[in-house]
């Protein structure tokens, strides 16, 4: 059993990341047969991820409603909707519209999904609003530097402040471009190579946690 | 408790009307404020506008309802560039919570340009995988969408005719409002496959991906609603972008005076503290 376990993931992870590595550099029609048919895999097997994903949450909100736990009534909306929605799409084999036509599927979607994703969305406004005046202060120096970069680039990015002061739309493509473009950059340098050391750990069988815990 | 404190302590309700007033206000009575056009923008825009007739043009609309207005805009006024060009457009998403939205875009952008579906453009709508998704299309576009989001078999398609991979596209614009987006698009299309990128995003997630215009990675950048009013005015059909820039001048003044006038009365508080040796 340990090896089927440990062993063979182990094995398959290696083999298949030095066949990937070198395959990136490998233009031969065969190498990229080979690209081509793992990634239709992959795709197959995101779908099933899907599923997973969707038995996941049923099976945490039955918990939750066995339990009567504090909010289960919310866990029911949530079994309703997602019956419901999955009932509608099935019965018109996932489509929105037929021939320039709603469907039932389409109605749930433009008039449930988009306003509520929206409205959740429009909230951040006043919440944002009301969290800079609390806590927005120049209480040291960085929080006033802080302070005036963002000031600065919330009227350089709105007519009515390029209107008023004309410079800060200039100031602010250059906060951007250059002092934000090269923090970020080294951010990103920073992360690329923690994924590149990470990879080659899982790789050469250092990082185990993904084959996750129970027995040897 | 005196009159700073009070100030500091408001009642937030207030200042949610204020924000609600500075919204609704300039909606009702547009100023129409000449909008500057940034370089970022203007990189989508000339590269679409320099492309020949029959060009193969992929928007990846990859965004769910919550982003939709700061990039339903900037798909609009994307195919509408693009269609008007006499381009060859091919829609998808890589958000599955998107689909219905980005069929709706192309649609309406393509029935009010009078373009036909399989000639003219194709919706291929989501598939999974996302990365894995983007390698496919650029090893085989066939084996990613055998079909389009309607069911016709992709091969069938004349709009297709000589497109074979991503090898084949000329430009892909992603209109991301996160992860799967612009940078899934780079790293796992544009960097092996060799199209032309270029990006639109939300106004929250520009910032991050600069260093990829910096370093050419993508060739112009579409940030937010912005963006969008600026693409409007560069296409010459001002829309629903150009209308929301007045409400976002106005939002975004107001939260700049409430940012003032929080440090103003925290500035006269610390004050008055120091001043009774209470600061803490």
């Amino acid at each position: 059993m340990t090896f089927l376990r440990r062993q063979l993931p182990l094995l398959m992870t290696f083999v298949m990341g030095i066949i990937f590595i070198a395959q990136y550099y490998v233009p031969h029609p065969v190498s990229e047969d080979l690209l081509t048919t793992v990634s239709k895999w992959l795709q197959i097997i995101g779908g099933f991820a899907l599923i997973l994903g969707v038995t996941s949450l049923f099976h945490q909100h039955a918990v939750k409603i066995r339990r009567k736990e504090p909010g289960w009534g919310y866990s029911f909306v949530l079994y309703a909707g997602m019956l419901g929605t999955i009932a509608v799409g099935l019965w018109v084999n996932g489509k929105e519209s037929v021939n320039g036509g709603m469907t039932a599927f389409g109605w749930v979607y433009s008039y449930t999904m988009v306003p509520l994703q929206g409205t959740m969305f429009a909230i951040l406004a006043f919440f944002i609003a009301s969290a800079a005046y609390r806590s927005f202060r120049a209480r040291s120096r960085e929080a006033a530097v802080l302070l005036i970069a963002a000031i600065i680039v919330m009227m350089g990015r709105v007519p009515l402040g390029e209107y008023l002061v004309p410079i800060t739309g200039d100031i602010t493509q250059w906060i951007l471009n250059v002092l934000n473009a090269s923090v970020r950059r080294a951010i990103l340098i920073g992360v690329s190579l923690g994924a590149v050391a990470l990879s080659l750990k899982i790789i050469f069988g250092v990082e185990r946690s993904y084959l996750g815990g129970g027995k040897e | 408790m005196n009159f700073a404190e009070k100030m500091l302590q408001i009642d937030r309700r207030i200042i949610f009307v204020l924000i609600g007033i500075c919204t609704l206000i300039p909606l009702l009575y547009p100023v129409g404020l000449a909008i500057k056009v940034s370089s970022e923008v203007r990189g989508v825009y000339d590269y679409i506008e320099a492309l020949p007739e029959g060009s193969v043009f992929l928007l990846s609309l990859d965004f769910d309802p919550a982003s939709k207005p700061e990039l339903y805009p900037q798909a609009i006024a994307l195919m509408r560039h693009a269609f008007k060009k006499n381009l060859r457009v091919i829609g998808m998403t890589l958000w599955v919570s998107g689909t219905g939205m980005a069929d709706q875009v192309v649609t309406q952008v393509a029935n009010e340009m009078g373009k036909v579906s399989g000639k003219d453009y194709v919706f291929l709508g989501w598939s999974p995988g996302v990365s894995s998704l983007i390698i496919t299309m650029g090893q085989d576009l066939y084996k990613a969408f055998p079909s389009d989001y309607y069911g016709h078999p992709t091969k069938e398609l004349p709009v297709l005719n000589g497109v074979q991979t991503l090898r084949d596209v000329n430009y892909v614009v992603s209109l991301a409002a996160g992860t799967a987006g612009i940078e899934s698009w780079y790293v796992f299309g544009k960097d092996k496959y060799r199209f032309e990128l270029g990006g639109g995003c939300t106004g929250v997630i520009a910032p991050g991906l600069y260093p990829l215009l910096r370093s050419g990675q993508i060739n112009g950048l579409i940030g937010g609603l912005r963006g969008a009013a600026e693409y409007e005015v560069l296409i010459g059909q001002k829309g629903r972008a150009v209308a929301g820039m007045d409400a976002q001048s106005a939002t975004h003044f107001a939260i700049i005076g409430l940012v003032i006038l929080c440090n103003l009365f925290y500035f006269s508080l610390r004050t008055s503290r120091s001043r009774t040796g209470q600061l803490s």
